[in-house]
């Protein structure tokens, strides 16, 4: 059994504790969060839960196994540190870091010791990206020359009211660090991470100090490059939505989290798809989890963290290495933002 | 328990939501962005036997329920089977402030909602948030007040929400949701799910009866947690008496064939069905394809 701990109960935390409860091998001992309304309803309703305000006083006392952390990202940090030297296995909620060099110093420790560590870049245990990953590996479409990872969401759709640790690229706020690490991660996923980032540009909508828009091109040493466009304030977009184009020496592929489509310019035996297009619906690919709270990919990424530590996972998706990866892209395009301003 | 209708006339069609095809969707969005071409989807279903709607309160839902009440002696024998709450506008309040703070919007920001000196007696968030069922009831009550003056048979809380609960394992929830919609509503309670035989369990555990169960049904499996041989095995052993079972995405977004998907529902031990089309020529095919047990 693994006695398990959530730090951070908002709502990222809350759909946690209702997936990972369910698996039969995993105890939630105790959570931590700094809001009393959220510590008092669920001691009221959950018995034999054990409720702290101070993380460090969870670890102290309730000592668990493993760790779920959904706190904002510019506490993640110094939470891992904590549940490292406790010798703790961690979930971390995306983006991994607010800080590049603390996501290295993080990668290094817990390698180091074989803790089990993965980030919550859900959509690498979504049905059709996994498939696509696949695809690409064993050569469907032959060397990658040209992607485009685009990301839309209606996440922010009118001015701030009030600000919160979303409002600060510091806490990790900001449309690159909510929203484009999903898109980065693919990339670095199917891809891997770039050589060189270039042309990075970003637009502010509604937001007061982070950027609601972000564009980039990615560039790597076998000549392959990319673009990548996300945009957190897109109304037509109901809820956020991953699309992916990769062209490559014999067809491309096109995907959402909902189905993709196959290009190819010569008949496939291995797949058995045809030459020229081939749809392909989640319907096609699925594969149903034991619990569904909000998709597949959802309970798919908590149960992977549970059965690695159990050891019946080799654990080696989206691991902090992968965190950290994304996380020093995002850090490359803050850094090529700001050198590609508008000259007065 | 009250009998459901063996065909419910669903919503998703309307407001632009496919699981599949994110390209249809938005055609279909297109469609029936002006309100009159809902309204003659609508007809096309009544006039092919159809006299009940599910329709979720979503922010477009308060326009349709109001011209439906205006028109009664059209549209008076119709129920209405009402799924609360619509998750995005929560999920995108939850986002920019945090939980409490945006049921607290909900509840107490918009005054017409509920009317501001009920809420000063009861001592506002700070007694509520004390107390979830209480501040459920109250939720419920902004939900399904766009319904009031329709016969609304069922009440429906949406997937999200239920097995959000259902994996906190609280029996007090929804025995408290299940009583205050039968005693305020005089409706069954209903209850979506994409894990149905373990919900179904968990009610009989808890002595939760007469409820409605809509969940995911369909040949391939699709959306059906943990498996369809386990939905196979709780939908024989079910008593209708207990639990009066309604299938949803029958065509697993349009994978399967409507006759193929059909003749699979037609076998199992269901009382309703919930479908979604918006041409004449699906809704009276579906119509004629659907042929219940009992």
């Amino acid at each position: 059994m693994i006695r398990l701990g959530i730090i951070g109960m908002g709502r990222m935390g809350i759909t946690h504790y209702s997936i990972i409860n369910s698996h039969p091998e995993v105890e939630i001992i105790a959570v931590a969060d700094t809001s009393k309304i959220t510590l008092d309803l669920l001691k009221k309703y959950v018995p034999n839960l054990q409720v702290f305000k101070d993380y460090k006083e969870l670890i102290d006392t309730a000592k668990p196994d493993a760790l779920i952390v959904c706190t904002p990202p510019n506490l993640h940090f110094e939470v891992c540190i904590y549940a490292f030297q406790n010798n703790i296995h961690v979930f971390v909620e995306k983006p991994f870091t607010s800080n590049v060099k603390h996501a290295e110093e993080l990668k290094q420790k817990f390698e180091s010791k074989g803790l089990v560590n993965q980030v919550g870049y859900v959509n690498r245990f979504n049905d059709v990206f996994m498939t696509v990953k696949k695809y690409v590996e064993s050569g469907l479409i032959g060397e990658i020359i040209r992607f485009k990872s685009e990301m839309f969401s209606c996440t922010v759709s009118k001015k701030e009211e009030s600000e919160s640790w979303r409002s600060f690229r510091e806490n990790g706020g900001g449309a690159v660090y909510e929203i484009a690490a999903h898109a980065i991660d693919l990339v670095d996923y199917i891809i891997g991470p770039p050589d060189q980032i270039v042309g990075t540009s970003m637009n502010q909508i509604f937001s007061k100090h982070v950027e609601d828009i972000v564009s980039s091109t990615f560039l790597y040493k076998n000549g392959c490059s990319g673009t990548l466009y996300v945009n957190w304030c897109d109304t037509s977009y109901r809820k956020p939505s991953n699309k992916l184009e990769l062209f490559g020496s014999k067809g491309k592929i096109l995907a959402d989290q909902h189905g993709l489509k196959v290009f190819l310019n010569a008949d496939d035996v291995v797949t058995g798809y045809k030459k020229g297009w081939n749809t392909v619906y989640i319907t096609d690919i699925f594969t149903p989890v034991k619990f569904y709270v909000r998709g597949n990919e959802f309970t798919r990424q908590l149960y992977h963290f549970a059965d690695t530590i159990l050891g019946q996972e080799k654990g080696d998706i989206c691991t902090f290495t992968d965190g950290y990866n994304a996380q020093n892209i995002m850090h490359q395009l803050f850094e090529d933002a700001k050198i590609n301003s508008l000259k007065a | 328990m009250e009998k459901i209708d063996k065909i419910v006339f669903g919503d998703n069609q309307f407001f632009g939501i496919n699981h599949m095809s994110q390209e249809k969707a938005q055609q279909l969005s297109e469609k029936f962005f002006d309100t009159e071409n809902i309204y003659k989807v609508y007809d096309l279903a009544f006039n092919n036997g159809i006299e009940a709607v599910m329709l979720n309160s979503n922010d477009r839902a308060k326009e349709i329920c109001d011209y439906f009440r205006e028109n009664k002696k059209q549209y008076g024998h119709l129920s209405w089977y009402p799924s609360i709450p619509y998750p995005h506008k929560y999920a995108n309040m939850v986002n920019e402030k945090g939980i409490f703070p945006a049921i607290n919007d909900v509840l107490f920001s918009n005054n017409s909602a509920l009317g501001i000196l009920g809420m000063v007696a009861k001592g506002g968030m700070a007694v509520l948030s004390k107390d979830a069922i209480e501040m459920m009831k109250m939720l419920v009550d902004v939900e399904v007040k766009m319904y009031k003056g329709l016969n609304v048979k069922v009440v429906f809380l949406q997937n999200i929400i239920v097995d959000l609960l259902l994996g906190y394992d609280i029996k007090d929830v929804f025995y408290e949701y299940c009583t205050y919609i039968r005693k305020k509503y005089n409706a069954l309670p209903g209850l979506i799910t994409q894990n149905m035989p373990y919900l179904k369990a968990k009610l009989e555990e808890w002595g939760i009866e007469e409820v409605v169960i809509c969940s995911s049904i369909n040949k391939i499996g699709y959306l059906m947690s943990p498996d369809i041989q386990t939905y196979l095995d709780a939908i024989e052993k079910n008593d209708p008496n207990k639990y009066q079972l309604m299938a949803m995405s029958t065509l697993a977004s349009g994978a399967i064939r409507a006759s193929d998907a059909y003749n699979f529902i037609n076998s199992l031990n269901l009382q309703s069905v919930v479908f979604g089309a918006s041409s004449e020529r699906n809704i009276k095919e579906t119509v004629s394809l659907i042929k219940l047990r009992d």
